[in-house]
């Protein structure tokens, strides 16, 4: 990442570069159920969360900010979207939309059923619902970005560091760099 | 096109199928037929279930060339059944094969249907994920699909724990502990068939729904209902049913102003009588007819509830002859998704037990 990562940036200028930041996060939906059509609509014309600078175009996970769960997350899913959020580049946000990704929701006493999306991704915003409305989404958007706004990205990487999200114990390090860093 | 037309109207009827399938492949293959909810079934002895649907396939004037689906059903203590629907795109007749699997719940087992259907590849993995049934002749039900490789037991039987159900009885009164009319807890057995969850916890969560619920105890003419029912030896442990949604009003009458408050007693007080009045003849009727009733009612299998009407077992314990109890309790489950045949194309769309 370089040197933001390194030095906390003075003040004005970190206040420039989150503004920027927030306001051009590249999305990447990982839909998996019926909340994945809440967040169509939320894309569309009516709700039209681009005016909010989130861009539902991301061509691959490697091109996205901000991963949006949406959906029943299966176990025999989650090594997929595991795998996919360990490609998205740092610094990079998760939302998970609606009352499955957040803690299984309905499925709460399923076999297959993974409870929740944070047992294996750092999550930052909740949208409680089932599903939720495209406002909920524009309300977590507006929260993950006033987030955004506040963070100092030294601190986040730091944190990243002293909580590495590389959780698999067999094959390879997809973060060596985050790991290595520890001391530095 | 004008041969399948043709086709159509010679379409054999189901007494005329199963006699051409008896007659092929042997009598011993075909153990019954039976059509329900405009689904013909055929038993089948599952040593011939291979042969039969090969025949099926085979036959001219048969002619099943699709083969539609196979699932397995969990029918307790008496193993496992695998059912294949075929259908015939030029006679347009559909037909289910059910056979019952040797092996009981321990190592259930089923001829392979994939040399004759390659199409029953994919469902008979699936069946084997989901209920644990082996197709020895099947190419390789490993690795499982539906579920991680790594998942242990077979998820649709209905003795599988729910674990999160064992760490958490389900927090509400909805499923399965259902309410009457008065808001009292339904407590019922599950039948085969049914499948509001595995049974053990059922009765758990009744218990729970109970605690959930607890105006039931307060009431007067709910002790004396609860004292007749126990007289009667009815082992139901019905909670009450008409009780305790009128001393519920009573106990809110008297909290409210002290003009009104007399005047509402008294109400509530008519009311509770009226009630325990009800409650007392309807005790008197049932302990009339009581002994009778109660055999009929453990013959057709079910555990009836006293405030209900016995009806829907009776009839549908009437409406299956004889013939059909080598088949355990097919009354309370219609053995092949019942509207399967309402449209080619919705039958997929229903229901988790089949995959």
């Amino acid at each position: 990442m370089g040197l933001v990562d390194q030095y906390e940036l003075p003040k004005p200028v970190k206040y420039v570069f989150n503004w920027g930041r927030k306001y051009s996060l590249w999305c990447f939906n990982f839909g998996l159920a019926c909340c994945a059509i809440e967040f169509i609509a939320a894309s569309g014309s009516r709700h039209d969360f681009i005016r909010l600078g989130v861009i539902p175009f991301a061509h691959a996970p490697r091109q996205a900010d901000l991963l949006v769960v949406s959906g029943t997350l299966t176990d025999k899913m989650a090594p997929a979207l595991r795998r996919l959020y360990e490609e998205m580049p740092e610094p990079k946000y998760v939302i998970s939309f609606g009352s499955c990704a957040n803690c299984g929701g309905p499925y709460w006493d399923s076999y297959s059923v993974t409870k929740g999306v944070d047992q294996i991704l750092p999550v930052d915003v909740y949208v409680p619902g089932c599903p939720p409305r495209p406002e909920a989404l524009l309300d977590g958007i507006v929260a993950l970005q006033t987030r955004i706004q506040g963070e100092s990205l030294k601190d986040r990487m730091a944190q990243r560091r002293r909580e590495p999200i590389v959780l698999r114990n067999d094959g390879p390090d997809i973060a060596p760099e985050l790991q290595t860093a520890e001391g530095q | 096109m004008s041969d399948v037309l043709a086709r159509r109207e010679q379409a054999l009827t189901p007494d005329e199928t199963a006699e051409l399938i008896a007659a092929t492949v042997g009598d011993a293959a075909v153990l019954g037929t039976t059509v329900e909810y405009g689904t013909f079934t055929l038993h089948v002895a599952s040593e011939h279930f291979a042969e039969v649907a090969r025949a099926c396939r085979d036959e001219r004037v048969l002619a099943y060339d699709f083969f539609d689906c196979l699932f397995g059903i969990d029918a307790r203590e008496e193993g496992f059944d695998v059912v294949a629907i075929l259908y015939s795109t030029s006679t347009g007749n559909r037909v289910a094969l059910r056979t019952r699997c040797p092996g009981g719940r321990e190592a259930p087992t089923c001829p392979s249907l994939t040399e004759i259907y390659r199409g029953a590849n994919w469902h008979e993995r699936e069946c084997w994920d989901m209920f644990g049934i082996e197709f020895p002749d099947h190419p390789g039900l490993e690795p499982r699909i539906f579920t991680i490789e790594t998942f242990e037991g077979w998820p649709l039987r209905k003795d599988f724990p729910l674990a999160s159900r064992v760490v958490k009885p389900w927090p509400g009164v909805k499923e399965p502990a259902e309410l009457d009319e008065d808001g009292n807890v339904i407590e019922r057995q599950p039948q085969l068939g049914d499948a509001p969850g595995p049974y053990e916890l059922d009765k758990a969560m009744a218990e729970q729904a109970k605690l959930a619920n607890p105006q039931a105890a307060v009431d007067p003419a709910t002790a004396e209902g609860e004292e007749v029912e126990d007289a009667l030896g009815t082992d139901a442990e019905q909670a009450p049913d008409s009780g305790a949604v009128l001393a519920g009003d009573a106990e809110q009458t008297q909290e409210q102003h002290e003009d009104v408050k007399s005047e509402a007693r008294e109400k509530a007080e008519e009311k509770r009588k009226a009630a325990a009045e009800a409650r007392a003849r309807k005790a008197a009727e049932r302990a009339a007819e009581g002994a009778d009733d109660t055999g009929v009612a453990e013959a057709a299998g079910g555990a009836v509830e006293p405030g209900e009407d016995q009806f829907p077992e009776e009839a549908t314990a009437e409406a299956h002859p004889e013939g059909d109890e080598s088949w355990g309790n097919d009354s309370d489950a219609p053995p092949v998704g019942g509207d399967s045949d309402a449209e080619p194309t919705g039958d997929e769309s229903d229901g988790e037990e089949r995959s």
